[in-house]
Parts: C-alpha cells; sequence; structure tokens
C-alpha cells in the first residue's frame, strides 16, 4: 500500500470534536448541577480543563514522538513488558467505554422513541454500523467524522439559542452554587472529565497527520470546541429548567428539546431534529471507540492491518452492552469505569515526565 | 460451495434487523391521539366502577380515587383546513371516555383497557385540573407526567373552577376541536399580555424551586358553551391555595418583569368624577433585593406605559397635558396601592408566585445557605418580609381623538 497522504489539522479537530461528542451529552447537565448546583457550569468548566490538560499532554507526546502511536511509544518510555500492559489496559478500557455508550445509547432510544424495539436490536445496528466503517483506513474514518461535524454542531447550537427564550437568568446564580460542597464539586469535575475520555482517540490520529508538529493546535481547537458547547448545553439546561427540577430528569438535555419549539410554529418540538442529530454523534463515537480499539490492539500485536478484528469485537462489544441490568445501574458502572479511566488518561503525564527524564525522543527518532 | 451458502446465510442474517422496518411503526388512524385529559374528584358513589385492572386488591391502595376524562381525536374527523361544504358537520371530531383509578396512570390503564387503539399522548395539549384536586396538590400528577415520554413540556395545565370534565366537552364556535379551543384561549392570553407564559414545563420548574411557587390559569364555563379565564390560581408548594383576580394577573406580571401589558383599568380623574380607561403597553421593572437587619427586603421598581383608550362619557376635555400628568399621577397611586394589596395578601397566605425567594437565593447565597435552605423556612420568611414598590406611570397616546 503506499503511504497515503496525511490527515490535515481540521480533520483532526473535527475527529476530536465527534469523537467527545456523544450519549454523554445527554446527562452530562445532571451530573453537573448534582455536583455544582447552580455552580453546574463551573464544574463543566473545570471538567473541560481538566480534560484539556489529557489532550495536551497527548499533543506534547505526539510531537515528541511523531511517528509512533502513543502504543508504540508507551513501549519505547516504559520499557516492553510495562508499556504493553499499559496498552492493554487502555485498550480494555476502549471496550469497556465503548460498549456502556452503546448500551447508553440503546436505553435512551428505547425509553423516549422507540418503545417496542428491543434494545438489543438498537445496539447490535449501532455497533454493526460502527463495524462496516471501521474496516477502512483512517482516512475514511478522518472524513466520515468531518463530514458530520457540521451536522452535530449547527443543529445543537439552534437549539440552545430558541430555547433560551423561556431563559430565566436567576437560575444562574450564585455561580458557585448553592449547597457548595467541595467534595460533591471535585467529584463531578471528575465525572464531566471523564466525558472527554473518547477525545483520547487523538493519539492514535496524531502520528497519521500531515503535519504532526500542528497536533497541539488541532487538540487545542478540538478540545476548545467542544467545551463552548457542553458549556452553553449546561448553561441553557440550568436556565431554562433551574437546578432544582434539572436534578429531577434523567436526561435533561433530550428534555430540553421537547420543551423548545421553533418560532411561528414550524416545529412544535425540536426532540425529533435532535434524537436525529444525535444518533450521528453517538455513531462517531462509537465509531472512534471502535477503531481506537482494533487499530491499537493490532499495534499491539504488531500486525500490519487492523481490519482482520472488526467483527471480532463485535460481540464482545454487545455482551458488555448487555450487562447492566436498569439505566441505574448503567449509570453507576459508567461512573466507576469513567473515574478509572481517569487513571489511564493522565498516565500519559507520567510518559511525558518519564520521557524528558529519559530524553527520549532524541535517541530513537527515526524508530 | 458450502463456505458460499454459509456467507450468504451470515449475511441475510445480518440484514435482518436492518431491513426489518420500523418495529414501532403505529398508523395515525390506529392509534388513539388524546388532545386533552381532565382531572376530576370522584364522587364517592362511582368508585366501584373500576375493574381489576391494575391491582390485586382494592385495600391495598390507600391514594384517593380520581376521574380521568380524555378527548380523543377520531381520526379523519379533525378538520385539516377551512370547512368546504356543510356535510362533515355531523360527525364529532372527537370521541370523550372517562376512566376512573387511583392515580393517572392507573386511570389511563384502564381507559386503555376499553379503549382498542392504543393510548398516543404525543399531542396532548391541555390538561385540565379541577380546582378541588388542585387544592389537594397536584405532584401526583406530576410525576407521571414527567416520566411519559410523549407528553410535551409545552402542553398547557390549567385548573378549572366546576368539574374539569365539562371542558372536555364545550364546543365554542371558534374551533371545531373542544380541546385545541382551551389551548388557543391560553396560548393567545399570552400573546395578548394577560397571561404570563407558563406551560406546564415552566410550572414544574416552579414547583421544584426552592424560592418560587406555582401558578396556573384558572378558567370558568360561562353560558354553557364558552370559556372565560377566571384569573390566576395561585399554589403554595404544590396546592392550590387561592385565586386572584384577572386585573390583578396585569399587576403580578408587572412585579415579575413580564414586558407586554394587556390589561386597562379605570382611573378617576383627579378632582372630577369621570374616568378615562388607561390601559397598559408596556411595562418595565427593576428588582433589587437586600439583605437588612438579617431581613430580606425586596425593591420593586415598575415603570408602565400606557395609553388612553375612553373616557366615559363627560365635560371634562384630556388635551391638556397636565390633566395628563394628574391621570398618571392618580393611575400610579391606585395600581401601587392595588400592588401593595395583592402582595400583602400573598404573603398572608405564603404563596411567593412572585420568586422573590430565587432572587434572595440567587443574589445573596450566604444568607439562604444559612437562614433559609429550603422551601418551607421561605415560606416562614417571606410572610414578614418588606416589600417596597415604586411606581411610575407614563401615558404615551390618546388615541386619535383630540379631546
Amino acid at each position: 500500500m503506499a503511504k497515503p497522504k496525511g490527515i490535515t489539522v481540521a480533520q483532526t479537530t473535527a475527529i476530536l470534536i465527534s469523537s467527545i461528542i456523544g450519549v454523554g451529552v445527554l446527562r452530562l447537565p445532571l451530573t453537573a448541577v448534582q455536583a455544582g448546583d447552580t455552580g453546574a457550569p463551573l464544574v463543566t468548566l473545570l471538567g473541560v480543563s481538566v480534560a484539556s490538560v489529557g489532550v495536551w499532554v497527548v499533543a506534547k507526546l505526539s510531537m515528541r514522538f511523531p511517528n509512533q502511536s502513543i502504543i508504540e511509544y508507551s513501549e519505547v518510555i516504559l520499557g516492553k513488558w510495562l508499556g504493553r500492559l499499559y496498552g492493554f489496559l487502555m485498550i480494555a478500557f476502549f471496550i469497556i467505554l465503548t460498549g456502556l455508550g452503546a448500551r447508553e445509547f440503546g436505553e435512551v432510544v428505547v425509553t423516549a422513541v422507540l418503545k417496542e424495539t428491543p434494545i438489543e436490536v438498537i445496539v447490535i445496528v449501532m455497533l454493526f454500523m460502527a463495524t462496516m466503517f471501521v474496516r477502512h483506513d483512517l482516512h475514511t474514518f478522518a472524513y466520515i467524522h468531518s463530514f458530520y461535524v457540521p451536522f452535530i454542531l449547527a443543529p445543537t447550537l439552534i437549539i440552545i439559542v430558541l430555547s433560551l427564550k423561556n431563559a430565566n437568568p436567576l437560575y444562574l446564580q450564585p455561580v458557585f452554587g448553592n449547597e457548595l460542597n467541595i467534595n460533591a464539586m471535585l467529584y463531578g469535575v471528575l465525572i464531566v472529565a471523564s466525558l472527554f475520555q473518547t477525545g483520547f482517540i487523538v493519539s492514535l490520529i496524531f502520528p497519521a497527520m500531515e503535519k504532526p508538529e500542528k497536533a497541539m493546535k488541532a487538540g487545542m481547537w478540538g478540545i476548545a470546541v467542544t467545551s463552548v458547547l457542553y458549556v452553553m448545553v449546561v448553561v441553557a439546561i440550568l436556565a431554562v429548567f433551574g437546578p432544582e427540577e434539572v436534578k429531577k430528569l434523567n436526561w435533561p438535555t433530550l428534555e430540553l428539546t421537547r420543551a423548545t419549539s421553533f418560532p411561528g410554529k414550524i416545529l412544535q418540538r425540536l426532540d425529533v431534529v435532535f434524537l436525529a442529530i444525535w444518533v450521528t454523534a453517538v455513531f462517531t463515537t462509537i465509531f472512534s471507540g471502535y477503531m481506537f480499539t482494533i487499530r491499537s490492539l493490532s499495534q499491539l500485536l504488531k500486525l500490519r492491518d487492523h481490519k482482520l478484528f472488526s467483527m471480532f469485537f463485535l460481540p464482545i462489544f454487545f455482551v458488555i452492552a448487555m450487562v447492566p441490568e436498569n439505566v441505574m445501574q448503567m449509570y453507576k458502572i459508567i461512573e466507576t469505569v469513567g473515574a478509572w479511566g481517569l487513571v489511564i488518561t493522565i498516565a500519559p503525564i507520567f510518559l511525558l515526565i518519564t520521557a524528558k527524564a529519559r530524553k527520549l525522543p532524541a535517541k530513537r527518532s527515526g524508530a | 460451495m458450502l463456505k458460499k451458502s454459509i456467507c450468504t446465510f451470515c449475511v441475510i442474517l445480518l440484514c435482518l434487523p436492518l431491513l426489518s422496518g420500523c418495529w414501532d411503526s403505529l398508523d395515525i388512524e390506529k392509534s388513539a391521539t388524546i388532545l386533552g385529559i381532565a382531572i376530576d374528584k370522584v364522587e364517592s358513589g362511582d368508585a366501584q366502577e373500576t375493574g381489576k385492572i391494575t391491582h390485586f386488591d382494592e385495600d391495598d391502595l390507600t391514594e384517593e380515587m380520581i376521574r380521568l376524562t380524555a378527548q380523543i381525536s377520531v381520526p379523519g374527523r379533525i378538520p385539516l383546513g377551512p370547512e368546504t361544504g356543510g356535510g362533515g358537520g355531523e360527525q364529532e371530531p372527537v370521541w370523550v371516555l372517562r376512566a376512573i383509578g387511583h392515580t393517572i396512570d392507573d386511570a389511563m390503564l384502564n381507559l386503555q383497557q376499553e379503549l382498542a387503539d392504543e393510548i398516543f399522548l404525543g399531542h396532548l395539549r391541555i390538561i385540565v385540573v379541577s380546582e378541588e384536586i388542585a387544592r389537594e396538590g397536584v405532584e401526583r400528577f406530576n410525576d407521571f407526567l414527567r416520566r411519559q415520554p410523549e407528553v410535551r413540556r409545552t402542553t398547557w395545565m390549567v385548573v378549572s373552577k366546576e368539574e374539569a370534565a365539562r371542558y372536555m366537552e364545550v364546543a365554542p364556535k371558534l374551533e371545531r376541536v373542544p380541546g385545541l379551543y382551551v389551548t388557543a384561549m391560553v396560548d393567545n392570553a399570552v400573546d395578548l399580555g394577560k397571561f404570563p407564559n407558563d406551560f406546564a414545563g415552566i410550572f414544574w420548574s416552579h414547583l421544584s424551586s426552592k424560592g418560587q411557587d406555582g401558578y396556573l390559569p384558572y378558567l370558568k364555563i360561562k353560558d354553557e358553551d364558552n370559556i372565560e379565564i377566571e384569573g390566576l390560581s395561585y399554589f403554595k408548594g404544590e396546592k392550590m391555595i387561592g385565586v386572584i383576580d384577572p386585573i390583578e394577573i396585569g399587576l403580578f406580571m408587572g412585579a415579575i418583569n413580564q414586558k407586554q401589558g394587556g390589561y386597562g383599568a379605570f382611573i378617576q380623574v383627579p378632582d372630577t368624577k369621570e374616568r378615562v380607561l388607561v390601559r397598559a403597553e408596556r411595562r418595565n421593572t427593576k428588582t433589587k433585593t437586600a439583605i437588612k437587619d438579617g431581613k430580606p427586603e425586596v425593591h420593586l421598581r415598575i415603570r408602565y406605559e400606557g395609553e388612553i383608550e375612553e373616557k366615559t362619557v363627560g365635560n371634562i376635555n384630556i388635551d391638556d397635558p397636565k390633566i395628563i400628568q394628574k391621570i398618571e399621577k392618580q393611575a400610579t397611586k391606585e395600581t401601587t396601592a392595588a400592588l401593595k394589596k395583592l402582595i400583602a395578601k400573598l404573603q398572608e397566605e405564603e404563596s411567593d408566585i412572585f420568586g422573590f425567594g430565587e432572587r434572595i437565593r440567587a443574589e445573596h447565597p450566604s444568607y439562604w445557605n444559612k437562614q433559609v435552605k429550603t422551601k418551607e423556612n421561605w415560606h416562614n420568611i417571606y410572610k414578614d418580609i418588606d416589600i417596597h414598590v415604586e411606581m411610575t406611570t407614563h401615558i404615551r397616546r390618546v388615541g386619535m381623538k383630540e379631546k
């Protein structure tokens, strides 16, 4: 195979945006409000900052090892076995994350829209669609993502703006929240940060970039766009419902679209529009998780091609998706997994420090 | 060969979920689309009516019975445009059904038991709750309505003076579908500045808020088949406790900074016995809160802009700016007094529909966190806080007549 042209900065940004925005956006406001009351936007902002540190570190590392992915350079930095262990943990984490993401998606669809359809069918169709697409290379991957990004961002923005006519700015005050509880708040920050974990996919993309030295730029733009969007979602929902009402809702973002109508009575409820976009957003997220899993695994096993695994993982994701008994248990698991996952996604900081200490890339450039 | 057929089999198997079409497809004529529901109390005699549909043993349920009256649209008979010809007039566009139950969902399930088609609530536009029920508390309905994914938050909830079921059957001439008329009534009242925008979603938010109480339109049936907005029912917590008059809704809207004015009031022209009708066109309100000596204080500064629409027959001319000024002063005096009276009444009944508590919570969090914290506490404090009202009235227009 001829060496393909690299992935551009804009494409990397798009991949980052559409990978991060996924199922989590439906519950994000609830998590943030539970943690910070009216301080929810602040919690979100802090969560975003934690996440952006993660992306910053990965970008730094990628600039040090321009031709290697995180699986490969962690072996270089930590040594063969430790590095492999880390790689393995990362893959395992992404498998669970993707499986649970598919489940969360199914759960929302079955509760809110397709009440008759078995959840298994919804989950498997979504996973199957991702399976079809992961067989392609990173370029197709990048194209698919950059194609969908506008369809995810634009309608979401429109819904936010339209919903603001029912907003009450009092609900946004005080900015630190009424019952400030530092522990709850910090926990909330971590949970919000864990929503950004699919952004870790960039560690896979950076080495394939046309100009790896621009990795930082792409990473920071991606994080900036998603965080602005997430903070806006939280602000809009808090201002429309008020903190106490948000706490009563399972998926506040979905509820917002149900309380918003298009002016002129063209569309009296926007949830239909929103769900269509949201399906796309979830697809791109699952797609990324899937891609990360099989690409990383093939790198870990030093295989030339990742297509081999595409079908192999479908049942694994499916089984993981079916583990939780109900929504409440599912969210408990997702929270726990997310919190543990932070350890994995924060670990690159140690990689970076070790790499700096051992002055690694200089010795092995071109490896 | 074998390999090939296995392959084909796999492909077919995988295509099954993709090609099976919509599992949830529900034809419009096969669903019972409910446009409006009314909730009433069950008179003791009716209680035995229900079959054993949602419970094994009647005695286990302590919840009081309610009667649900639903208006179901009849497919094909809802006119989509202006009526052409007189033929279709005989058929009723809706069908009204009743069911009783211990809770709203119980009643729904009982209703489903006597209905061939599946109930669909996606087009529910109006929920009429009778005053009797509203006074006992509405939170027991809200749970179902929030959980049900088909119900929109933009549905209106209203309180009715008489039996709510009657609203499902009144058929005003303006609208062929009775339920939609009630919806149009409240929707248009919002557009005309006669009622603050307060669909169910907003009402629920108010109920949940720690520093605010909810309010709903209060309707009354007039002359058998017409409906009137009789006032605004205010709540304390989840219970309705009283009604204020329509003219007071205007004052209330002033206090919560709803800009569009819709009400007019007769104002006595000073030094005469004549009156002019001054209509509020726009209001602008600035609310300030403060904590003084450990007690919250609210300052309302309301600016009215109005128009003289009519004067009672008499000799007085209103072409003199000085007289207009006097009228402005008089209007200010009268409205201020009326608003103060309204506020005092609501304070006494501990219903903070103005949301002053929310303001204190937002603007003085340290006070709120130490002294208030819960809605009950707020009600106690709200009772005797000072609320100052400062008003100005500006008359901008007198219409097209000189004198």
